[in-house]
């Protein structure tokens, strides 16, 4: 019923007429959500608030394209408040630029924000009479800074129109209050009080400005999402209170007075080292068990770093030999890791020889794992693939058959109905596979994907099919040819007709989707080449030179001066380059 | 029954005749050695420090009662002007190595030259000190006087050997003779009148022997520099003279050059106080004695002096008093004329000299025409090839005007295999322009000839480290920002990275120039992927060495660094001998298919993401053909459902199940991550949710083409 009350734009022209339609009458409210459908948040969140505020404003949605370069090529925002109702009479159709006044909404979109957003945007300025100590708006906006200006009965009329000009300028960002009786205070320029704000948002860890300036330079932006991310984040330092600083004089007295010690040997150039580096902070001040979380700059200590892998992880006791981590550097897994590590150890049983080569603390990590993937591997038919764990399934090298789910967007199966459906379709998927295991006629692994617990498995599906289809999906994948088949959108997945259609897979009857990526992984970006510049900027320098003739490496004669025994003469070198 | 007693005894004879000959050639047998190094100095101790580490058969022969007596001489005024800097705060030793050039390389983290001395420019006595508690502390085998006076080499049975011959008459036989003789024969210059000259060597070293002296020193080197700074504060007047202009270090980056420790002169030549530096030949030159009374016809006759000194072996401390002493003797100041002016041959045999005979007679401004008390040659050291036999003997340099011995790019004498050449003797594979020649350069060199000497003698393979591509740039950055062999030995000694796949081999160190025979000399194939070469080099040194825009700082512009910074080099098969010598002028290495220079950095921390890190990355991915990129484990599970093979970060991690874990929910697809085929039309529909960093990068660099590789 909802989706009656939502427009759908996707170029400007869209959002102009839209813009056209409410001079005027109504408020429009454009929101940009990544897709839409019930598993995407944002689209949840809009439409819960489409369900409070429908009748008031126009609420128009994009799902990215042209309209959002337009409304915002830096992508600092999702929501947009287009101020239309207050323009004076519908815009004539010659009108050359019907846009409304637009106020972004700051904040990434949620229900909550969305809310107070919106109440902001009715009412930029409240009058009071109260003490501004007891003022409490509304819960939805109490992450929004209030300001207070003060009024006298003399000049109310002025005080209100520079209220109103100050809350026109700062919509979006705060909450004005105009109050009386105070006697003191003289407002002497709005500037001052738009520049507090947007200096506020600037200095409040608003990345998008810098985001902004590097966007500017192509080439110096990071390419790499753990560079990147690292780099990012550079003017957040790292609280080390919660780990020990390990070095040379202190490392043997640390490590011999705890039972346990875990130590991270880290490199301050290796961004993946430092990615790790944050992730075992986060696990040290979550740990309350008597372990000692230590960490080892090897760029310093090069005698206690032996180890030629950054990062690395060991785990050291006294007295006994130390022992590699190998599980997923994340702070999830590690502090599982370092838990079972602190009780004792027993060694999960488990037969299957493709799990001979896990660490037992991997092992044992996976255990405890929602679901535990070691019971998926060593028992479960049809398991639930998720980021820790898609590599051992990969190393069976069997094709997947697989299952994208994800009737609710939380993380755990809140609803019984969405759950029976689902447990529905994946018998029928099972059934299919001929009861699964490695007993099926193709060997295919029947598994599935929750999109709400891996929200990566959306990229996944996006990147198989294009779009996002109806959920659940059904893909068969990792076939040694490379193919991808989508079972039909349209019928429901039931086992008699994916056996149908995975006969005509097999039969090649049925044609693929799509096939899986084979790019083989060359260079990410263009050389920069440095001798074809040479060769443009300073022709003959990178240039091979002719044969010598023997000339003594151009030594002049006569000079014989030194002192110690290293000196000489002028060599003849070209002009610009007498170094090497 | 007669005969047999007779038979018996003559039989008892021959026989102890036999035995005694046996004796005898047992006695007479040199001792036989693998590795026979001469000379205890700095790089003889280095050198006995390998070959004790690897358990060789060796023995350093000295022919002094201690180590080092170089430098109990020299310099003379006692002051080391090789930097001693213990405090860098930081813990990391080897690089802390980068700024101590005195201590040698060992095992041993405490063996540091800061044990003996903690003065930035250490006292001369400190470094016997310092090589005698080297070789106490690692327990060398060195012979303390043994004087070889004779080397030859002989050809035996298992090879060619070199026999050494002490002055004793003792041999030693070596396989392989390392020569760490160093340079002492003082250089010489036929010019009329050498005799009248003093020389570094000998000359006072008391300032107040030169009060109100008017000095010339002949030389513009340290130890000229040296020599002047001491008595600047006495003599009236200091001239340095010498064929070629004052070259500073800091402008330079030559260590040799004249180093700002000693340059005190510079001021006062330039504030004109008096003293002064003057260009000129110096063989065209003659030194005359002329007294000051004597007239347009002088008749007094200068003193004559005895010709000037034997060459041949051993320390000259008591050479300088044959010269010089023509300044105390018979009167009169001396004079630098042209050797042209003295056509009477009278007047070159020590008769009278004329005012004709003198430059100023004909320019009534020349420089140098007024009388100087004492002339002083500071021009530097020769090494001395006379203890060579014919058999033995390495050619001279083409550099340095052959005052030092040839060697192959690994340090091997020309023509005489088996023999190498270490330390100061050796520099002239990188004369005037690395480090090679001083302790703090060829303690690298030595180790790069001791690798060699086990690949040739032992089969052990050059030293390496087997790495994926994945860790290659981590190492890489590693190596720039710590590896103090090629910091040191910059140009000269570089890192090789042999490329084959996913896999590569990397080897510290290596002598460049002596590329092209790499298989051979370090045991190490080049695969098909190629190889990479890091070298440290200093830059074009186009500008002002203190002036504005001496330093660069966007890292497009890294080749026009004017400092040290790293550069690697990819080729795609090995470099050849030709290719060497066509390497374009002034290029420590061929032209290469790929060249990437890191930006000169003011700290010399090569650690920044976007200015170093990236562009590396990049360049190394074309030398491999492969995406370098890190990725979190939420990328490589997209990536490892939706391709046949994730990139190699997330093969070597995420599927090895050690994935870096990102922020599960702030998580977004990468841009690149193309649709399957057959879906490119949809490609756009995703990019808006797509986060900044993965934008198409490198494309606003106009004149970065992509190399066909």
């Amino acid at each position: 019923v909802l989706f009656d009350e939502v427009r759908y734009a996707q170029s400007v022209a869209d959002l102009q007429a839209l813009e056209r339609a409410a001079w005027g009458r109504s408020d429009v409210v454009l929101a940009y959500v990544q897709m839409l459908g019930v598993v995407s948040p944002e689209h949840r969140s809009l439409m819960e608030t489409v369900f409070v505020y429908g009748a008031k404003h126009q609420f128009v949605l994009t799902t990215g394209g042209p309209l959002l370069e337009h409304m915002d090529p830096g992508r600092t925002a999702g929501v947009w408040f287009l101020h239309c109702r207050l323009l004076p009479g519908p815009a004539g159709s010659g009108a050359p630029d019907p846009r409304c006044p637009r106020t972004p909404m700051r904040r990434p979109l949620s229900t909550l924000d969305l809310h107070g957003f919106l109440r902001l945007m009715e009412a930029p300025l409240t009058e009071v009479r109260e003490d501004p100590s007891s003022v409490h708006p509304h819960h939805t906006l109490l992450q929004t800074p209030q300001l207070f200006l003060f009024s006298r009965p003399s000049t109310e009329h002025p005080d209100r129109a520079v209220a109103t000009t100050l809350a026109w300028r700062l919509r979006g960002l705060a909450l004005l209050m105009l109050g009386s009786g105070v006697k003191y205070l003289t407002l002497t320029n709005l500037e001052e009080v738009v520049g507090l704000f947007n200096a506020q948002e600037r200095a409040g860890g608003h990345e998008e400005e810098e985001e902004e300036e590097e966007e500017e330079r192509d080439a110096d932006m990071l390419d790499d999402e753990v560079a990147e991310s690292v780099f990012r984040s550079r003017g957040v330092s790292l609280d080390m209170d919660a780990v020990t600083l390990l070095n040379s004089d202190n490392f043997l007295p640390a490590v011999a007075e705890h039972s346990l010690t875990v130590a991270l040997f880290y490199l301050k150039w290796d961004a993946v080292s430092m990615a790790v580096l944050s992730k075992f902070i986060e696990v040290a001040d979550r740990l309350v068990a008597d372990v000692q979380m230590g960490v080892v700059d090897c760029g310093e200590w090069t005698d206690l770093c032996a180890a030629q892998a950054f990062p690395s992880v060991l785990l050291l006791r006294p007295q006994e030999t130390a022992q590699r981590y190998r599980g997923m550097l994340g702070s999830e897994a590690l502090h599982r890791f370092i838990l079972i590590a602190t009780v004792c150890v027993c060694v999960y049983p488990c037969g299957h020889g493709e799990l001979d080569h896990l660490g037992c603390g991997s092992v044992l990590l996976h255990v405890l794992h929602v679901g535990s993937i070691t019971l998926d591997v060593c028992r479960r038919s049809q398991p639930e693939l998720t980021v820790a764990n898609l590599p051992s399934y990969l190393a069976l090298g069997r094709p997947l058959l697989l299952l994208f789910v994800g009737s609710e967007e939380e993380e755990e199966d809140d609803d019984e109905w969405a759950r029976r459906e689902t447990q529905a379709v994946l018998r029928e998927v099972r059934a299919a596979a001929g009861g699964g295991g490695e007993g099926g006629a193709e060997g295919y692994l029947p598994c599935w994907i929750h999109l709400g617990r891996t929200p990566a498995g959306v990229s996944v599906l996006r990147t198989y099919l294009g779009s996002l289809p109806p959920l659940p999906a059904l893909v068969l994948s990792q076939l040694p040819s490379g193919e991808l088949y989508h079972y039909p959108s349209h019928g429901p997945i039931v086992a008699r007709s994916v056996l149908h259609w995975l006969e005509g897979i097999r039969d090649g009857t049925e044609p693929p989707t799509g096939t899986m990526g084979d790019d083989g992984w060359r260079p990410a970006a263009p050389l920069y080449d440095f001798l074809s510049v040479m060769d443009h900027e300073a022709p003959g320098y990178a240039r091979p030179s002719s044969p010598r003739v023997k000339t003594g490496e151009g030594e002049e004669g006569g000079g014989r001066e030194g002192g110690g025994g290293e000196r000489e003469a002028q060599p003849s070198r070209p002009p610009w380059h007498s170094e090497l | 029954m007669d005969r047999f007693p007779a038979a018996l005894l003559l039989f008892l004879v021959l026989l102890l005749s036999a035995v005694i000959g046996l004796v005898r050639a047992v006695i007479d047998q040199p001792d036989r050695y693998d590795y026979c190094v001469l000379g205890a100095g700095p790089a003889g101790m280095q050198a006995g420090h390998f070959l004790a580490k690897a358990n060789r058969n060796y023995v350093i022969l000295e022919r002094n009662s201690g180590p080092g007596s170089f430098f109990n001489i020299y310099p003379r005024h006692r002051k080391l002007i090789s930097i001693n800097k213990i405090y860098t705060g930081r813990r990391n030793r080897e690089f802390n190595l980068r700024h101590d050039w005195n201590s040698l390389l060992s095992d041993r983290p405490d063996l540091l030259f800061q044990r003996i001395s903690r003065d930035l420019y250490p006292p001369a006595d400190a470094y016997p000190r310092y090589l005698s508690l080297f070789a106490e502390e690692l327990g060398l085998e060195v012979r303390y006087g043994v004087d070889v006076g004779r080397v030859r080499a002989v050809q035996t049975p298992s090879g060619r050997r070199y026999l050494l011959t002490d002055r004793k008459g003792t041999e030693y036989s070596c396989r392989v003779l390392l020569v760490s003789t160093g340079l002492w024969d003082p250089q010489k210059v036929e010019f009329p009148g050498w005799d009248l000259t003093e020389s570094y060597e000998s000359v006072s070293v008391d300032p107040e022997d030169f009060v109100d002296q008017a000095v010339l020193i002949l030389g513009k080197g340290n130890s000229a520099f040296e020599t002047a700074q001491s008595i600047l504060g006495r003599a009236s007047r200091v001239h340095l003279y010498s064929p070629s202009p004052v070259r500073l270090a800091w402008q330079t980056h030559y260590v040799g050059d004249l180093r700002a420790v000693n340059n005190e002169l510079l001021d006062t030549y330039q504030l004109k106080s008096l003293d002064g530096l003057v260009e000129g030949g110096l063989e065209d030159i003659a030194i005359v004695r002329r007294h000051d009374d004597q007239g347009p016809h002088p008749s007094t006759p200068p003193p004559r002096r005895r010709g000037r000194r034997a060459g041949g072996a051993g320390p000259r401390e008591t050479e300088g008093e044959e010269r010089g002493e023509g300044r105390k003797g018979g009167g009169g100041r001396l004079y630098l004329t042209l050797a042209d002016l003295l056509d009477n041959q009278d007047v070159r045999n020590g008769s009278r000299v004329a005012a004709a005979n003198l430059p100023a007679y004909h320019y009534d401004n020349f420089s140098l025409r007024q009388p100087y008390d004492r002339v002083i040659t500071c021009l530097g050291f020769t090494f001395n090839f006379s203890i060579f036999d014919g058999s033995a003997r390495p050619p001279n340099s083409e550099v340095a005007r052959g005052r030092l011995p040839a060697v192959s790019p690994w340090y091997e004498g020309r023509g005489t295999p088996g023999l190498f050449v270490l330390g100061t003797a050796a520099h002239s594979r990188d004369y005037r322009s690395s480090a090679g020649g001083f302790i703090h350069g060829f303690r690298y060199t030595v180790r790069a000839v001791h690798r060699v000497l086990e690949q040739r003698y032992h089969g052990n393979r050059w030293p390496s480290t087997p790495l994926s591509v994945t860790q290659l740039h981590s190492w890489i950055l590693r190596r720039v920002n710590e590896a103090s062999g090629p910091y040191q030995m910059f140009g000269v000694l570089g890192d090789v990275v042999l490329l084959q796949g996913s896999q590569c081999e990397y080897l510290e160190e290596f002598p460049v120039q002596a590329l092209p025979r790499l298989p051979s000399l370090a045991g190490h194939r080049v695969p098909q992927g190629g190889l990479l070469v890091l070298v440290m080099q200093y830059g074009l040194n186009r500008s002002d060495s203190l002036g504005p825009g001496r330093s660069e700082s966007e890292w497009t512009q890294a080749w026009r660094s004017n400092f040290l910074h790293p550069v690697l080099y990819y080729y795609d098969r090995l470099p050849t001998e030709r290719d060497m010598r066509r390497r374009p002028a002034g290029w420590p290495l061929p032209r290469p298919k790929a060249v990437h220079h890191m930006i000169e950095d003011f700290l010399t921390e090569w650690d920044g993401p976007v200015s170093h890190g990236q562009p590396l990355r990049r360049f190394l991915e074309h030398c491999l053909q492969t995406d370098l990129r890190a990725f979190y484990a939420e990328t490589c599970f997209l990536l490892s459902l939706t391709h046949r093979r994730p990139p190699p970060f997330c093969q070597r991690g995420y599927l090895e199940r050690q994935g870096v874990a990102g922020e599960a929910r702030a998580w977004r697809p990468p841009r690149d991550e193309a649709p399957p085929s057959g879906h490119d039309s949809d490609s756009s529909e995703a990019s808006p949710s797509l986060p900044s960093y993965l934008s198409p990068a490198g494309t606003s660099v106009s004149l970065g083409s992509k190399l066909e590789l």
